[in-house]
C-alpha cells in the first residue's frame, strides 16, 4: 500500500495540477484541493475546487460540508473588510489631513470594497450550488 | 430510502452478444483461447449498467462543460490592499489587528 500511496502522491504533484482544471478528476480530489487551499487561505482556489467538484448532479454530503466551510470563510474575509472600511472611515474623518493622503485613503477604500464585493459574490454563488443540492437531497427525482 | 437501479436488458443482452463475438474473432484471429464466455460475461456487466451511456454521458458533459475560470481575483486586490498600506503603517498595524482577530474566531 506504500507504493500505490507514493504513485497518488506522485500523481497529485505532477499530473493532477495539469488537467484538474478540465474537472474530469475524483470529486474526493477536488474536496481534497479545496480544503489544502483553505489551509493556505487561498480563497479563490478553495472556491475554484469546490466548484468544479460540485459539477455532477448529485451533491454529497461530504461536498456541502465543505462547501459551507468556503462559505463560512467567505463570510469571515467580508467581515474583516468591512471592519477595514469601518477603519479607514473612521481615519478620513480626522482633521488635518493632506489632500494626498485622502485620496490614498479613498483609494484603499475603493480597493477594500472591491474585494468585500468578490467574497459576496463568491459566497452567492456557492449559497446557490448549495440550496440546488439541499432541494435535489429533499425532494428525489 | 432504496435507490433506483437502471439496468437496462437489451443492453446486458448486446454486451454478451458482442462479448461473444469478440471472442470468437479473437479466437480466429490471434489463436489464443479466452476464458470460455469470459468476454461475452464482462459484455453482459458492462450493458447492463449501461457504462456505454455513461461514458457517452461523461464525454458530452466534459466537452460541454463552461469552463471554470482561473479566479485569482481576491488574490490581486489583498495584494494592491496590502502594497497600498505600506504607506500607512498606523492603518495597516490595525488591519494585522483585524485579520488576526478573524483568524482567531474562525479557530474558536
Amino acid at each position: 500500500m506504500l507504493g500505490l500511496n507514493s504513485l497518488l502522491k506522485l500523481f497529485r504533484k505532477t499530473f493532477a495540477p495539469k488537467v484538474e482544471g478540465r474537472g474530469f478528476l475524483p470529486r474526493r480530489y477536488y474536496l481534497h484541493r479545496a480544503l489544502e487551499a483553505l489551509d493556505e487561505d487561498d480563497i479563490d482556489e478553495a472556491v475554484r475546487m469546490i466548484t468544479l467538484a460540485g459539477q455532477d448532479k448529485k451533491k454529497s454530503a461530504r461536498w456541502r460540508m465543505v462547501c459551507q466551510q468556503v462559505i463560512f470563510r467567505c463570510r469571515v474575509l467580508v467581515s474583516i473588510h468591512e471592519k477595514q472600511m469601518d477603519q479607514i472611515n473612521t481615519e478620513l474623518e480626522i482633521f488635518g489631513k493632506t489632500e494626498d493622503l485622502r485620496t490614498l485613503y479613498l483609494r484603499l477604500q475603493e480597493v477594500e470594497r472591491k474585494a468585500r464585493d468578490i467574497l459576496k459574490n463568491y459566497e452567492l454563488r456557492l449559497l446557490e450550488q448549495l440550496s440546488e443540492s439541499t432541494a435535489s437531497v429533499a425532494q428525489p427525482s | 430510502m432504496i435507490q433506483e437501479r437502471n439496468l437496462s436488458i437489451p443492453g446486458g443482452l448486446t454486451g454478451a452478444v458482442l462479448g461473444v463475438a469478440a471472442e470468437l474473432a479473437l479466437e480466429e484471429l490471434t489463436g489464443m483461447e479466452v476464458v470460455g464466455g469470459l468476454l461475452a460475461v464482462i459484455g453482459a456487466g458492462f450493458g447492463l449498467i449501461r457504462i456505454d451511456r455513461r461514458i457517452y454521458e461523461a464525454t458530452i458533459n466534459l466537452v460541454n462543460r463552461v469552463p471554470v475560470e482561473p479566479t485569482s481575483d481576491y488574490r490581486d486586490v489583498l495584494e494592491q490592499i496590502d502594497e497600498m498600506s505600506i504607506e500607512l503603517p498606523e492603518l495597516r498595524e490595525s488591519f494585522v489587528k483585524l485579520i488576526r482577530a478573524g483568524i482567531e474566531a474562525q479557530r474558536a
